[in-house]
């Protein structure tokens, strides 16, 4: 296989009469990091419950590498659920080793695993602890050195930033960077949008059950309408006759058009030069967040 | 490089649930509370014993030459009798306050018994019988017959087939103890085992379990671990048991001992397997602690009624066709039949065909189990049904 890598291709999940996933598809290949993005019951959890096993689709298939995924690959992917889960009376220490043990790694590797992960993430001093006595914060870290101890070759992580501090974000994002780093295709959800966008190779957007736009943030841009921010006349009645544009908005000489396909923006800086001075004129590229919108927007209309 | 058999799966499982359980100061608390509670039986039965089989009675002149007599008779009874003479107003008086018993006033033909607000039976019983026999004795003997004759004439032997069994009580002690024993080891494991995946489940660590290994693995390592905890905590207690018993000379038949060890053991083993199959799925169907307790109640009650009547009808009555008929339905036997072993009144070949019958029931449970166990593990929220449970329509 080319691309390699964990690919879901058309995966179908119903609940009862209710259609959680219809048709998913997308790939994520090594030394990728994807971001999964969609509102709450939009399908994330359910998509990432069957890459695990945890759940079976009802039509669709996870390939890894070419193949169709086993319970060995399974068993190589790091994850994080979405509801976290440790034991809370047993020890961060005990916990880990035996997570990773279960995971088919032998147990003095486990042991040093153990100590270099915590250690990674800030929660070393705490091994001798039993998880309960930890803060969320922590617990969030203890979670995700579950997720890496047995040196998986993916990451499935579903919502890993959610509940953490400014600093363990960092130490988060650089985590997940190095394992890309590594080759190790890592898919993981998120509502933070912003940052989704600054860690991103690529980022899919699911609505209901359905991918709605996968691709590189500059790709998801270019498929959207085409908008110019203006900064120089004040007022947008400079640009009322013009043909296929519309104004978005106009406040303090700083005016967004968005213009319909064909429409010539060497018009609109025309347009706006006749009305007095222009001091810039550039395309927007909009921010993750109004991308999701615009097309889960869409996909809701449809 | 990270394989995992089915099999280290499962004792990963197992090892964990054993260090986890044996680790915590409840096995060694609930450990040191069931020894003070035998401990605790012990001392007030030998109390309540003592109690009953000593009395105290007053006589007034009149009644006092019963005396003799009364002594007599109770001594045959086996028991104390403390006789001390009194007036009626005195014996009265003492009877109000608890220092006599009772009081015998009154003459023959108008003999009265007098008590506080009741006579204790074995008392009443002693006391008739004199009065009985001496009235009898007075009518003989103005009649002209001797009354040691007509006596002699009157009395019945008793005679067995086989040879009375003269260590019958220390069996029937160990028969209690074996019961109570193997009641308590399996609804405190069974209940372990349901509490367990409860945790699992309300924690929601079982997702993380359930990525990397199948559900039979998790729900047998489970079962096998604590059932290996149950299991040394038996035979901790079993052991300290029989020296305590032997030490104290309460046990001479240290064979009877070690062969009703031997039987709780496997018959703990096949308790074991059977009901904390019935309490995994039971548990797996729940999402709370909270929960647990009316799904595990039902469960309890083939293990009450089984122990009720190995403690409470077997001693009277060892070859009680109910009890022999019971202590071959699976559910009833782990209790049942080890009590009716230690009574020596089960046969080998009935303690076969139990055990058959349990070993085949445990295949069925643990299959339905299993599968209840499968599809319920993963959902969250409301309590799953049976229905749902058994059919598995999977949803989150």
């Amino acid at each position: 296989m080319i691309s390699g890598g964990l690919e879901l291709t058309g995966l179908g999940k119903r609940f009862g009469t209710r259609v959680a996933l219809d048709d998913v598809s997308f790939t994520v290949r090594p030394g990728e990091l994807f971001g999964f993005v969609g509102s709450n019951g939009a399908g994330k959890t359910t998509t990432m419950r069957i890459v695990l096993g945890v759940l079976s689709a009802d039509a669709g298939e996870v390939r890894w590498d070419g193949a169709p995924i086993d319970a060995d690959v399974r068993r190589r992917i790091g994850y994080m659920p979405e509801e976290r889960g440790l034991y809370p009376k047993m020890k961060v220490r005990d916990q880990l080793e035996y997570l990773a043990r279960l995971h088919g790694i032998g147990a003095p590797e486990a042991r040093r695993a153990v100590e270099t992960w915590t250690e990674r993430l800030g929660v070393a001093e705490r091994l001798g602890d039993e998880v309960q006595k930890l803060s969320l914060g922590n617990q969030q870290r203890v979670q995700l050195c579950a997720a890496l101890v047995h040196d998986p070759q993916v990451l499935v992580l579903d919502e890993p930033f959610s509940g953490l501090d400014p600093s363990a974000v960092e130490v988060m994002s650089g985590v997940l960077r190095d394992a890309a780093d590594k080759g190790v295709p890592v898919v993981f959800s998120s509502h933070q949008l912003d940052l989704v966008e600054r860690l991103c190779d690529r980022v899919g957007i699911i609505s209901a059950g359905r991918m709605v736009a996968v691709g590189t943030v500059e790709e998801l841009r270019s498929g959207g309408v085409e908008r110019i921010d203006v900064v120089g006349p004040s007022g947008a009645g400079w640009a009322a006759g013009l043909a296929g544009v519309s104004v978005v908005s106009s406040e303090d000489g700083r005016t967004r058009v968005q213009l319909d396909n064909g429409a010539s923006d060497q018009e609109v800086l025309r347009a706006a030069l006749s009305a007095g001075p222009v001091h810039e004129f550039a395309r927007f590229r909009p921010p993750l967040t109004e991308l999701y919108r615009d097309v889960v927007t869409a996909g809701g209309a449809r | 490089m990270n394989g995992l058999s089915a099999r280290q799966a499962v004792l990963l499982v197992a090892r964990r649930e054993f260090v986890t359980q044996t680790r915590s100061r409840s096995f060694v608390i609930g450990l040191v509370v069931t020894l003070v509670i035998f401990g605790i039986y012990g001392l007030v039965f030998q109390f309540i014993g003592n109690q009953t089989s000593s009395d105290t009675l007053g006589v007034t002149p009149e009644s006092a030459e019963l005396a003799p007599a009364l002594q007599q008779a109770a001594s045959a009874a086996d028991r104390t009798l403390t006789i001390v003479d009194v007036d009626r107003a005195t014996g009265e008086q003492q009877v109000r306050e608890d220092d006599l018993d009772a009081l015998l006033t009154g003459a023959p033909g108008s003999y009265q018994l007098i008590g506080r607000d009741s006579v204790g039976s074995n008392l009443q019983g002693i006391v008739a019988g004199v009065v009985q026999r001496s009235t009898l004795t007075d009518a003989l003997t103005a009649a002209g017959q001797d009354p040691v004759l007509v006596a002699q004439r009157g009395t019945v032997a008793v005679t067995t087939l086989e040879p009375t069994d003269p260590e019958r009580g220390q069996r029937l002690g160990l028969a209690i103890v074996t019961s109570v024993l193997l009641f308590m080891s399996l609804i405190g494991y069974g209940t372990a085992v349901a509490q367990g995946v409860v945790e699992e489940k309300s924690s929601r660590v079982v997702e993380l379990l359930l990525a990397t290994i199948k559900p039979i693995h998790l729900l047998t390592g489970k079962v096998l671990g604590l059932g290996a905890v149950g299991l040394a905590q038996l035979l901790i207690l079993g052991a300290i048991g029989l020296a305590g018993a032997s030490a104290f000379g309460l046990l001479t038949v240290p064979s009877a001992a070690a062969s009703a060890l031997v039987a709780a053991v496997i018959w703990y083993l096949l308790g074991f397997f059977l009901y904390a199959s019935v309490y995994a799925a039971a548990g797996s169907m729940v999402s709370r602690q909270e929960e647990l307790q009316s799904l595990v109640t039902p469960i309890m009650f083939p293990l009450f009624i089984p122990f009720i009547f190995a403690v409470s009808v077997l001693p009277g009555d060892p070859r009680n066709t109910v009890g022999a008929v019971l202590s071959f339905i699976p559910f009833f036997a782990p209790t049942l039949m080890p009590a009716r072993a230690a009574l020596g009144v089960a046969p080998w070949w009935q303690v076969g065909i139990a055990i058959v019958l349990t070993l085949a029931t445990i295949v069925g449970v643990v299959q339905l189990a299993a599968r209840v166990y499968r599809n319920s593990v993963l959902r969250t929220g409301a309590r799953v049904s049976w229905s749902e449970a058994l059919r598995g329509t999977t949803r989150t």
